[in-house]
Order: C-alpha cells, then sequence, then structure tokens
C-alpha cells in the first residue's frame, strides 16, 4: 500500500471509531500504572503485566480492525513482507485505534525487524518518570520499585505483540527508547 | 428468500455459536450442531488443499486461507466468511437470499464489537453475550425490512 494511501485509510477508520476524552484515558492508564507499582515491588515485574495486559488487547484489537476495514470499504491487501505488516500497523493500525500516526524505520536487512516511532503519545502526556538518581531517593533505599525502570507504555508492546500473534505471526516487541 | 441459521467455528474447529435466524429454520440439536461445526471446519480446510486452482500462498484476496467461500444446494445456499484471525462466520439461507456477503461483514463487526470487547468472554470459547445477540437480531430485522422493501419495488408480472 502506498503511504498516502495507508494514511488516508487510517484517518477514515479513526474518524468512524467513538472517540474518548484524551485526558480521561492518559489519566486511567496512568491510575492503572499507579496501582500495578503498588501492588508489585518490582519494575520488571510491573513492564511485563502491562505486556500482558496489552496482549489480551491486541488480540481482540485485531479482529475489530480488519472488520471496520472490510466494512468501511478499506481494502488492506495481504502483507507479503514484514516491511508490509509494519505499515500497516504503523500507518492504519494506530491511526485508527489511537489518532496518532507511528513512523516506521530501521528495517532489518533481512526483513525480520523494524522500528516504530511514536512520536505523539497519548498515554504519557501527563506523565514524567524519575531518573535513576531521584528514583533511588523516592524508594529511600528500601529495595522497593525502581521508578526510573518502568516502561510507563508497555502496553503498546503486549498490543502489536497480540495483535500480530491472532493473524500467525510470532514477533517479539520491546520498547528500544522512551522519552 | 430467508436466511436460515448463523454458525460461528472458532480457529480450531470448535462452534463457539449458533443460532436460527428466522421461523423456517429447522430445528438441529446442540450435539448435531457441534457436528457440524467441527465438519464444515475439516472441509473448509480440505477445499483450500483440493482446489484445482491455487491462489498464491494459499490466500484469497482479503487474506484470508483459500476454501469454501458460498455453497448452492437444491433449497439452500451456504455463505462462509473466514477472517484473517481463523474464525469463520456460516450463514445458510433460503435459494436467492440477496446480500448474504455483507450480512456476514456486518456480523463480523458485531463480533468484534460484542462478543470480543465484552470483559468475560474468553477467546476461543462458545459465545453466551446477550449484547451480541440481540445485536444480531437487531441486524436481521433491518436486513429483512432491507430486503421487502427492495422485492417491493420491483415489478411483479403476472400472466
Amino acid at each position: 500500500m502506498s503511504k498516502s494511501s495507508a494514511s488516508a485509510s487510517g484517518h477514515a477508520l479513526w474518524s468512524k471509531m467513538p472517540k474518548a476524552n484524551t485526558e480521561l484515558f492518559a489519566l486511567t492508564y496512568g491510575s492503572l500504572v499507579t496501582e500495578l507499582i503498588r501492588d508489585y515491588d518490582n519494575a520488571d515485574e510491573v513492564n511485563s503485566q502491562l505486556d500482558r495486559i496489552g496482549h489480551s488487547i491486541g488480540v481482540r484489537c485485531v479482529d475489530e480492525f480488519l472488520s471496520k476495514a472490510e466494512v468501511g470499504g478499506i481494502n488492506i491487501p495481504p502483507c507479503q513482507t514484514m516491511k508490509d505488516t509494519a505499515d500497516v500497523v504503523a500507518r492504519i493500525g494506530f491511526r485508527m485505534f489511537l489518532g496518532v500516526s507511528a513512523e516506521v524505520a530501521n528495517h532489518a536487512p533481512d526483513g525480520s525487524a523494524f522500528s516504530l516511532f511514536l512520536y505523539d503519545n497519548p498515554l504519557s502526556i501527563f506523565v514524567e518518570l524519575p531518573t535513576a538518581e531521584e528514583a533511588a531517593v523516592i524508594s529511600g533505599g528500601r529495595g522497593g520499585c525502581d521508578l526510573s525502570k518502568i516502561k510507563y507504555s508497555n502496553i503498546y508492546c503486549g498490543v502489536i505483540r497480540g495483535a500480530l500473534e491472532q493473524v500467525n505471526l510470532k514477533v517479539d516487541c520491546r520498547f528500544v527508547r522512551d522519552v | 428468500m430467508a436466511p436460515l441459521h448463523l454458525f460461528i467455528v472458532n480457529k480450531s474447529g470448535g462452534l463457539i455459536h449458533h443460532r436460527s435466524l428466522g421461523p423456517k429454520a429447522p430445528k438441529i440439536g446442540t450435539n448435531d450442531w457441534l457436528r457440524i461445526g467441527s465438519t464444515f471446519h475439516s472441509l473448509h480446510a480440505i477445499a483450500a488443499e483440493a482446489g484445482p486452482v491455487r491462489l498464491p500462498g494459499n490466500k484469497n484476496p482479503y487474506g484470508a486461507d483459500d476454501g469454501i467461500e458460498f455453497i448452492e444446494a437444491g433449497g439452500i445456499v451456504l455463505s462462509c466468511l473466514q477472517t484473517r484471525t481463523g474464525v469463520k462466520f456460516v450463514i445458510t439461507a433460503d435459494v436467492d437470499t440477496p446480500d448474504l456477503d455483507p450480512l456476514l461483514r456486518e456480523i463480523y463487526v458485531l463480533y468484534s464489537d460484542c462478543a470480543l470487547k465484552d470483559p468475560f468472554y474468553e477467546l476461543e470459547m462458545p459465545i453466551r453475550t446477550d449484547l451480541f445477540t440481540s445485536a444480531v437480531d437487531a441486524l436481521l430485522e433491518r436486513f429483512e425490512s432491507r430486503s421487502t422493501k427492495s422485492s417491493a419495488d420491483r415489478p411483479i408480472v403476472r400472466f
């Protein structure tokens, strides 16, 4: 699919979706993460829980994505290469559900990996994670949760992993860098 | 001119939903339904392999696996929509019922909106969501009214 037609499809699908208030969405997610931090004292555990939650969401998102695209008359041709998959996920998928487009770059030479750049993350509009030194101060040396190691938007990794799993593509999705 | 039955098969071949869509639909027991579901799943898979014309990658233009799309028999037609995630939506209807394909696509949308978003619904398990059942009812009513309206517009020639 050409880039502009993919973006146009994404925009068309986004306009048909019921909308929610961005702030409500971001704050609800924030309270979810806060509860997880209170429940699990370990940053890795919180990250894996977010990934698991994202996985459950992703397996359901993909059917919604495919069904609404078919009914909306938008034909998403079967992806022949990983590059096509990347484009569909970034330009149409992210656009449809979040209203923001992701950029795709850094394709691995054998076509087995790619990077997604999300410039506008609606989940983290109110969030600032402490640096490692500040996090040590906050946990007060108790050996509690290291807040600087939390991958706040790790839910996206789970969503992508779950969604692609339903179409028989086993992927591993990780945050490489978060602002 | 009416749809008769709807059944939904998950990607492992188990039946997750079945219902009759009209008063003319014959009554089928639950065990028979389960058998029908898994038999159809196997036939679909065999048809994909046995088809003389093979599409590239064994996939049809929508990306779902090649397989049974439409069966036309003496007194019944059967239409199947297979999604890229492996779920099959199958409708049987009277011969000459129009628009089964859009109906199936709408049911797919209802599945993703009502059944999947139900927090108590587990994937691949039988659908027991009231919202889904009532949404399918509403969809069928709209389908019936649309088809009766269009048949009323057609001139009827009598000899």
